[in-house]
């Protein structure tokens, strides 16, 4: 192999040669010049990769047991003070804790999977407008990471239908990571974190839906709250409805405002059905709202784009 | 969608509610309301006046009128005749028409609403003619786009100083700006017919629709001379209604009209009084309809007489539409035929070759269903979000289509005679009958209703019910395609009655089962957010760039097809790259050094798929040190992956490194692989020298990454945190041993503490020197030891401290 001496003469070469293209016949210039470019990217390339070798024989080995450096200092840890967590993280922690404490299993949400999981099991429709909705991306294969995490509840259903057998009930929060195709921008974001709630017995009913909905939300913002719904369509749930809890004093409320908070409803008998469990025989409820939104809401966020955007000028707001 | 509030509340009884609460109910039980637009004083101090005189201004594009207002405006000043002068600069102002004024203090409509609004005043115009107010034109009336002239008023509705509004039966409205999404599956709330029975439901009233809607009477006869042949494809066009008319008036309306006022408040636009009519039919009842030109439609076809073929487009094939773009076909689209020739892409937009004009003679008008699932991929492939388009692709009901085009027949009589009517459904379909428990109902909601109020709220928007004990039978009306099981009854029941009445209620059940992988997540989380690291979150999406700067195969990344950029094209296959990728920036933001972390799942294409054919993933732990300054970064990355690792109870060791597809930025002289036990946990190291610059990082950057489903496995149970000292004195000395360059740190510690087994001992390196160019070089500790039973003596110490200095 040549040295990379011999290459960068070789180049001056190369580059020497241009000179000559003026004098050739106007026909013959571009085939010449073409030529030489396709020469200079190679020996570019060469030299390029000539470069890389010798600067990897320049790194030293170091010893991968040792405690520090040679002639180095003792690392030490950074100051706690400049630690952080994710404000999302932290909240989702939350979050699990109240649903555990409420008898909860958790079970985080995939992300990526496919159309069975993230609509067919739910009940869409081929082909159906409501699966416009969702804005989902899709991969060459026509996987899908998930645009929302309902896409786990057919998993949830079969993993735990052996319980409903025993006379149990299924009582799962799913938290994860969805992605909807859509331009991102201070109220927008591509990727973001949901929680789903599914709920199977023989009894259960809307009105004990009503119930853990309402339960969490107190929890969660430590005070009695109001609640309302708006009819709302999913077609993995019949009836279908939207919740909305009075806006909470800890967030400036004054018993006037309310807040969206997630969609929610009994859930449909076929996909119950898809899961393997009987409709006649059990019924339930499931939910799903955002974790983003509880957090620009607690710590009055104004851009959702800070979230993964990993500056740490941001993060500082949340130290430890 | 919009709706207006005079016309939706037209046949219910809403006098004992204000509209505030009106629109509460119906966000709560029918649909969000997003937005209230409140036009209740647009159209305050405008009216319809005479201009009285009109005279030309030479040299000018301007008019001098005199107007009479019937003397109602005040603040004006008035001649002798007690007419008002006002400057008009439309071409068509002349005298003894009728014209619309904006009076001196109004707003101008096209205005109002918005950020600034215009209100009018007296002008002086060209320095000398006082001008009153404004003859006003559709656009800025917002009533319409035209602005080529002022609006005229059909002279038999006019009357000199009436208001605009009330010469429209009453234009102080309130628009209900309607979230479309909830109502996906519901095409009868898309018309104001079915979305007031919805009211009427909610409002406790009984809502009976007019007989012209549920059963249709053809009040003409069907002249047999006209013939018109239609050929569907039932799976696109479950059915299709025609009816021939002859134009008895010229398509044309030089006056403002209330249908104007009308589609203006529904958010659409005039055109001419039969597209007109098509659109307010299709805003009143949810079918949109279609208007051809018979003789156009003939000859494009080159039949005698009209040839309806509704068929699938072939790809390929091409559509001029009416708004002059060339649509590109293929099989999903469905495309109304003229004997087989395009004249339509159905549903979406008729083509210029067959458009209504103010000559047409004849029209055939269409009143068909299509299939929403091409609809909806015709929507998206060729953008059209029309009114119409966007009613069909929710289902429109076949049971209406004859129903809505006698209806269009009456409605246009005046311009229109109907010839004959066609229509490819002969008899009607039995309807759908779905029956329901009383337990069934309350056991699902948790309600306590009983069987004379379950049929109230039913037979309210008009289903027929049967009650059989406890079994409540609902024949479904043809308009409720979305009705098919006992669940969707029992949502109507509890959504007209409001779910806000059923008792939140709180159910019984287990307790909850630990998950491991969360609880990690949050111990690594403290555990090092309190060594001063900051946990983050990337995108799961990376750019081919990226993974081609740190060596990683793109073809062992599964890739987007849609994505949003070529930044967010594959899926990550390790988490280390994406912080190396946020770590320039925070440098250069001015941090002089940081260890960033992320948990967070991956998916290399290589993990393969599991038992359900979905793609495997894994839960993996990214670490990254990084440094203004050039310095080695390696040692105090492992400071914080050994503290971690000791916090979980595993037991580790730091060996060799190996590479495989995913972690070839590890500059493999300065990596290790982590192991417990056989099981690889992950890699450390400094990141390659060509690796850093890509990302304009300093030299020595380090970074570990670890499998969160390993770290769970390894996960040991609790050390020993058995704290011993000695009850006899212990020895504290500082050595060095000069041991060969080569020497590796832990074969020389752990000979050390060879030696001091069976001691109570602390151990501690302090510093590794080498002199340049030395062969040698010296690693300090300090130790301190004492035995567990005795004082050890000074022969005893200096034993131990020989053969501890005899280490090499």
């Amino acid at each position: 192999m040549a040295t990379l001496q011999e290459l960068k003469n070789e180049l001056k070469k190369l580059n020497a040669e241009y000179a000559k293209i003026k004098d050739l016949p106007a026909d013959q210039r571009a085939d010449f010049g073409k030529e030489l470019n396709i020469k200079k990217q190679q020996i570019n390339a060469e030299i390029a990769a000539a470069e890389a070798a010798a600067e990897q024989e320049d790194v030293a080995p170091l010893d991968i047991s040792a405690p520090c450096d040679i002639n180095g200092q003792m690392p030490e840890f950074l100051t706690a003070d400049f630690g952080s967590k994710h404000p999302l993280m932290t909240e989702l922690d939350r979050v699990i804790a109240i649903y555990q404490s409420m008898g909860f299993d958790i079970a985080e949400s995939v992300q990526l999977d496919d159309e069975y999981h993230m609509f067919d099991s739910l009940n869409f429709a081929k082909g159906h407008p409501a699966r416009d909705g969702y804005d989902t991306f899709r991969t060459e294969e026509g996987f899908i990471p998930p645009a929302h995490t309902s896409t786990m509840q057919n998993r949830v259903l079969k993993a735990n239908a052996y319980k409903l057998e025993e006379g149990k009930a299924i009582a799962v929060a799913v938290p994860g990571r969805v992605y909807r195709n859509e331009d991102v921008d201070a109220t927008h974001e591509h990727t973001f974190y949901q929680c789903e709630g599914v709920y199977v017995s023989k009894d259960c009913t809307l009105g004990n839906m009503l119930g853990i909905l309402r339960e969490f939300f107190e929890k969660y913002y430590g005070q009695k709250l109001n609640i309302k719904t708006q009819p709302g369509y999913f077609p993995f749930t019949e009836p279908s409805l939207e919740f909305l809890i009075e806006k909470p004093a800890s967030l400036g409320g004054k018993g006037d405002g309310w807040l969206e908070m997630l969609g929610c409803g009994m859930i449909h008998p076929n996909v119950l059905k898809n899961a393997g469990i009987d409709p006649t025989k059990y019924q339930g409820f499931a939910w799903g709202g955002g974790i983003d939104r509880l957090v620009m809401l607690r710590y009055g966020l104004s851009d959702v784009r800070n979230f993964e955007s990993a500056k740490l000028d941001f993060l500082k707001e949340f130290t430890c | 969608m919009l709706i207006s509030l005079n016309w939706l509340k037209g046949g219910l009884q809403t006098d004992n509610i204000s509209d505030e609460e009106l629109v509460k109910l119906i966000g709560a039980r029918l649909v969000e309301v997003e937005g209230v637009i409140d036009q209740t004083h647009k159209y305050d101090k405008i009216y319809v006046v005479e201009v009285k005189y009109c005279e030309a201004i030479e040299g000018t594009h301007l008019h001098l009128c005199k107007i009479d207002d019937g003397g109602v405006a005040s603040d004006v000043e008035r001649d002798e005749n007690g007419y008002v002068q006002v400057m008009c600069g439309a071409p068509n102002v002349h005298e003894g028409m009728f014209a619309v004024w904006i009076a001196p203090g109004a707003i101008v409509p096209q205005t109002y609403n918005t950020d600034e609004p215009f209100e009018i005043s007296m002008r002086k115009m060209l320095k000398k003619y006082d001008s009153y107010g404004m003859m006003a034109g559709a656009d800025e009336l917002d009533l319409g786009d035209d602005h080529s002239g002022i609006v005229e008023i059909n002279p038999a509705l006019a009357k000199p100083g009436k208001t605009l509004s009330e010469t429209f039966g009453n234009l102080n409205d309130k628009i209900l700006d309607i979230e479309n999404k909830s109502l996906t599956h519901r095409p009868d709330t898309f018309g104001i017919l079915g979305f007031r029975r919805e009211v009427a439901g909610i409002l406790g009233q009984k809502h009976t629709t007019d007989t012209w809607y549920t059963a249709p009477e053809q009040l003409f006869e069907n002249d047999s001379s006209v013939e018109l042949d239609i050929q569907i494809d039932e799976n696109l066009c479950p059915r299709y209604t025609a009816i021939v008319f002859e134009a008895t008036e010229p398509n044309v309306n030089p006056y403002l009209d209330f249908d104007a006022t009308l589609l203006a408040r529904s958010g659409m636009r005039a055109v001419s009084p039969i597209v007109d009519a098509t659109n307010i039919i299709m805003l009143a009842t949810g079918q949109p309809l279609h208007a051809f030109d018979y003789d156009k439609f003939v000859a494009v076809g080159g039949s005698k007489t009209p040839k309806i073929i509704v068929r699938a487009a072939k790809k390929g094939e091409k559509l001029e539409l009416l708004d002059g773009t060339v649509a590109e076909l293929d099989e999903n689209d469905i495309v109304i035929t003229s004997n087989d020739i395009p004249v339509a892409l159905a549903g979406a937009m008729g083509s210029a070759s067959t458009a209504i004009d103010e000559n047409t003679k004849r029209v055939i008008l269409e009143s068909a269903t299509f299939s929403l699932y091409n609809l909806r991929k015709t929507q998206m492939k060729h953008g059209i979000f029309s009114e119409a388009i966007t009613r069909f692709t929710k289902g429109q009901p076949a049971g209406q289509t004859k129903a809505v085009a006698i209806r269009f027949a009456e409605k246009a009589s005046k311009y229109l005679k109907p010839l004959a009517l066609f229509d490819t459904q002969k008899t009607e379909p039995a309807p759908i009958e779905v029956s329901v428990s009383l337990d069934q109902i309350n056991g699902l909601l948790g309600s306590d209703f009983s069987a004379d109020e379950v049929k109230t709220i039913l037979e309210n928007v008009e289903f027929k019910v049967s009650c059989d004990d406890n079994v409540v039978n609902v024949i479904i009306p043809f308009w409720r395609t979305d009705i098919h099981i006992a669940e969707d009854i029992i949502e109507e029941v509890g959504r007209l009655s409001g779910f806000d009445n059923i008792a939140p209620v709180l159910p019984l059940h287990g307790t909850s089962t630990p998950n491991e992988m969360f609880a990690l997540k949050s111990q690594i989380r403290n555990h090092f957010s309190a060594r001063g690291a900051n946990e983050v979150l990337t995108y799961s999406f990376v750019h081919g760039d990226l993974m081609q700067k740190v060596g990683q195969k793109p073809e062992n990344s599964y890739k987007i097809i849609n994505s949003i950029s070529p930044e967010l094209q594959h899926i990550r296959q390790s988490i280390v790259p994406s912080l190396l990728d946020k770590s320039y920036a925070n440098l250069r933001a001015g941090h002089d050094q940081f260890a960033l972390f992320e948990m967070n799942q991956v998916y290399p294409r290589n993990l393969g798929v599991d038992n359900q054919q979905v793609p495997q993933g894994s839960h993996e732990l990214g670490f990254v040190f990084a440094t203004q300054k050039e310095q080695s970064n390696y040692y105090i990355a492992k400071k914080y992956l050994e503290s971690l690792l000791s916090s979980l109870n595993i037991s580790f060791e730091i060996v060799e490194f190996e590479s495989n597809e995913t972690n070839s930025y590890y500059e493999p002289k300065r990596s290790a692989t982590i192991k417990s036990g056989d099981v690889v946990l992950g890699y450390i190291g400094e990141i390659q020298r060509k690796v850093l610059r890509g990302f304009k990082l300093t030299n020595g950057t380090a970074a570990f990454e670890l499998s969160m489903a390993k770290l769970l496995s390894a996960k040991g149970e609790v050390n020993s945190k058995d704290f011993r000292t000695s009850d006899y004195p212990a020895v504290l000395r500082d050595i060095t041993l000069t041991v060969a360059s080569d020497a590796k740190y832990d074969a020389i510690e752990a000979q050390l503490r060879a030696v001091l087994d069976g001691f109570i001992y602390k151990l501690a390196p302090t510093s590794i020197y080498q002199a340049e160019g030395s062969a040698t070089k010296n690693l300090s500790f300090h130790i301190e030891f004492a035995a567990p039973d005795k004082t050890l003596t000074k022969a005893e110490i200096s034993d131990i401290m020989k053969k501890l200095e005899a280490v090499k």
